[in-house]
């Protein structure tokens, strides 16, 4: 009797710990602040487990209709051929908005250029500009770095910088924002776009204009809060409302003040109250 | 004798046993030693080791992530108005029943995805056997990435309902219309497609055009190859909460006639009746087949859930037969008929009998039995037709409301009362069933209980017209109602 008891209590414990188990999957842009909010969480409520990976605000929403992750991070909103997917697997799911984000314009510390207008960006990434002269800098080849096209970041930069239009062909995709970073910070004529929190010593930041060089904001916290830096963009989290129990605690715990203190520390954008 | 010869063998056994595990752990010993040895092997170090195997797991996950398998079963139950009645959700029912089980789809697909090619293969597994779905691949050019050459057999790119997976729709079949001109959808063709990658601001646009056989999945009876095209545009906007989708579709084809008589445009006879007009032009002529089509796809979000309207609208020259406006997949032929002929070689034999009138023969008697199959006459009927969705999510009861109507009118030339056969004679062509215009409402219900498992019940309410021809001269009992399973992977 006592033997069943044991094991009945033990299986008990591994059913609770697998459901104290919360997996995270998605955008890229969010992965290093929810890896923060993660291990803070887990250090303030032992026995809980959260794994985060990332992959792209698709491939996280993707997991989500198929049933593989508990949230799905995204920089991006979700598309209605994902509600569609999500509807026709009888899912109902919740959005929430976990922090914000400024996206920077980055270019190697050795360029001359440390201001653009939002024009100017849109030539250099569609291919209109060629070459750094063209928009006030030295003699140099324009190398254009942007992440692929599952990125929620590649969908925002196109629709708020580009205006919707092509990248060139020349533009270089690359699988992460980490490999932007470091692709800029290593050829002296790049140019990427990469979330706020991830920006370097080794690379620079640009000073964007969006009223034709009238004004040029450069990406800070401060200028993300006070609304002035024009490319911030809201990151969410999606999860199923039959996980809600499960993973309230946590969304909570991000949506404190605890939480969005985090989200200042890692470089983000805390929500306003 | 004997016990010494068994005591020798047992005591050579132990020694052989030995001898045998001392070579294999010397060689294992060796083998090992080998491995070991830093000068024949450079030491990896454990990361570099679980490096390795690392990027070997990648590189095996990486190829089998390019190979998928998925499919479904659709198991249902039916009961109709009345036994043998002629339905298209699902074929018409045996002669003597009313209701039935059926495995009405079980699909098995695999497709291998690379970065710019796709090959699949399609099989459908139920109670009536296995048959070939499709079959083809897919290249895309490397440069821009939006043309993509498409050969096999697949779906013929022609409006929205023929492609759309039968998996996800939300009513059993497709529409009455969309059966009958384009019976099991498929074809047998290349196309070019025109799709720019998601990194285009034209990846809403989708050009698909190409040449098919025309007979569906059978074997080409005719040199006359199809032209079908279907442009369509998608588009979200109002922040991902609309999505509108539009199209057009066009098919220029035709199949050969096997008789210089065709039976095209409609006269009336002296008597009042409606009749075809006989033509006379050659054998081989191709009996035109085009259609001209329009789609278009609404859904937008709503606090109860998505809501979709979804409509298409075909019409043109259908060639069919005298019975049947559907595509055929073979020459079309008509009737067959059975005729005998006899030979008596022996002799009349006279009865004895006076009385007796019965002729007798003495053997051998010779009966020749032949049948005949006509080829049929093509019938080029202008027709038209549509169907319209309303679906309604309830995202908090995981269902969907489904209302569907559709119809389908084969020959547009005719209505009610003047599909009559009296008074035609062999100088016209007569109208008869194949000319019977059928409406449908659907009413369903969709419950989507998971990713996998999906319960679907609904009721066709099929009405034909009204005619003056045998059988169809009051609305036929044909309804049908349908409760499916559909289980997805």
């Amino acid at each position: 009797m006592k033997r069943l008891i044991s094991l009945t209590a033990f299986a008990i414990a591994c059913f609770a710990f697998t459901a104290a188990t919360v997996k995270i999957k998605g955008s890229d842009t969010l992965l290093p602040l929810a890896q923060k909010w993660a291990e803070t969480f887990m250090k303030t409520k032992s026995g809980t487990s959260i794994n985060v990976t990332g992959g792209g605000s698709g491939v996280g929403i993707a997991a989500l209709i198929d049933g593989t992750t508990d949230i799905a991070t995204a920089s991006r909103k979700i598309k209605m051929d994902e509600k569609l997917k999500l509807q026709e697997a009888g899912k109902t799911y919740k959005e929430i908005v976990v922090a914000m984000d400024a996206l920077s314009v980055i270019v190697n510390p050795k360029n001359t250029v440390s201001k653009l207008t939002r024009e100017q960006l849109e030539g250099i990434f569609t291919g209109k500009y060629t070459n750094w002269k063209q928009v006030g800098g030295a003699d140099l080849k324009i190398v254009a770095y942007s992440r692929e096209s599952s990125s929620g970041t590649f969908e925002f930069f196109k629709e708020k910088v580009m205006s919707k239009k092509n990248f060139a062909s020349s533009c270089l995709m690359m699988p992460a924002t980490g490999a932007v970073v470091q692709s800029v910070s290593q050829t002296k004529g790049a140019i990427g776009y990469v979330g706020f929190a991830y920006t370097n010593s080794k690379v620079k930041d640009i000073s964007v204009s969006y009223d034709q060089g009238k004004t040029f904001i450069a990406p800070s916290l401060q200028t993300a809060i006070n609304k002035t830096y024009p490319i911030v963009r809201p990151l969410y989290f999606y999860y199923l409302t039959k996980v809600e129990t499960q993973v309230k605690p946590f969304i909570n715990f991000v949506l404190s003040a605890e939480g969005q203190k985090i989200v200042t520390a890692v470089g983000y954008v805390p929500l306003q109250k | 004798m004997k016990k010494m010869i068994q005591m020798k063998r047992r005591d050579l056994l132990l020694p052989m046993i030995t001898i045998i595990a001392t070579i294999m752990m010397l060689f294992l010993v060796t083998q090992s030693k080998a491995q070991d040895n830093p000068l024949k092997e450079p030491q990896l170090s454990k990361e570099d080791s679980l490096g390795n195997e690392v990027e070997q797991v990648k590189s095996d996950v990486g190829l089998l992530k390019k190979v998928k398998i998925s499919g479904y079963i659709q198991a249902q139950y039916q009961v109709a108005d009345t036994a043998a009645a002629k339905s298209y959700a699902g074929g018409d029912f045996p002669s003597a029943s009313d209701k039935r089980f059926l495995v009405r789809r079980g699909r098995i697909k695999a497709a291998y995805t690379g970065k710019l090619s796709q090959l699949v293969f399609q099989f459908d597994i139920s109670e009536k056997g296995l048959s070939t779905k499709d079959a083809y691949f897919q290249f895309t050019e490397p440069f821009l990435e939006a043309f993509s050459l498409r050969a096999g057999v697949y779906n013929r790119p022609f409006g929205y309902e023929i492609p759309y997976s039968s998996s996800q729709r939300e009513s059993p079949e497709r529409g009455r219309m969309s059966q009958i001109i384009f019976p099991g959808e498929r074809d047998l063709g290349a196309s070019i497609v025109f799709n720019p990658p998601k990194t285009s601001r034209f990846n809403f646009i989708k050009l698909e055009v190409g040449m098919f056989n025309g007979t569906g999945i059978a074997t080409d009876f005719d040199y006359k190859k199809d032209f079908i095209g279907h442009l369509a545009l998608a588009k979200s906007i109002y922040d991902e909460k609309v999505k509108i989708g539009l199209g057009c579709s066009y098919y220029k084809g035709g199949w050969s006639q096997g008789t210089a008589t065709y039976y095209q445009g409609i006269t009336t006879l002296t008597n009042g009746t409606k009749a075809f007009v006989k033509n006379v032009g050659s054998v081989h002529a191709i009996a035109n087949r085009e259609y001209i089509g329009g789609d278009a796809q609404f859904s937008i979000e709503t606090p109860i859930g998505i809501t979709t309207f979804r409509g298409e609208y075909i019409m043109g020259t259908q060639p069919g037969t005298s019975s049947s406006s559907a595509s055929p997949a073979a020459q079309p032929q008509g009737s067959a008929t059975t005729t005998y002929s006899g030979t008596a070689s022996g002799n009349i034999v006279i009865p004895a009998n006076p009385a007796d009138t019965t002729i007798h023969v003495s053997l051998p008697v010779t009966i020749t039995a032949t049948t005949t199959t006509p080829i049929s006459d093509a019938y080029l009927r202008k027709f038209n037709g549509m169907y319209a969705y309303f679906i309604q999510n309830i995202k908090f009861l995981k269902t969907d409301l489904v209302v569907k109507y559709d119809w389908y009118d084969p020959n547009t030339e005719v209505a009610g009362a003047d599909i009559n056969t009296i008074g035609v004679t062999s100088a016209n062509g007569k109208l008869g069933a194949a000319d019977i215009k059928y409406t449908t409402l659907g009413l369903g219900l969709v419950y989507h209980w998971d990713n996998n498992v999906k319960i679907m019940a609904y009721y066709d309410m099929v009405t034909n017209e009204v005619t003056n021809v045998n059988n169809y001269k009051r609305d036929l009992p044909d309804n049908v109602f349908t409760l499916r399973l559909q289980y997805k992977f």
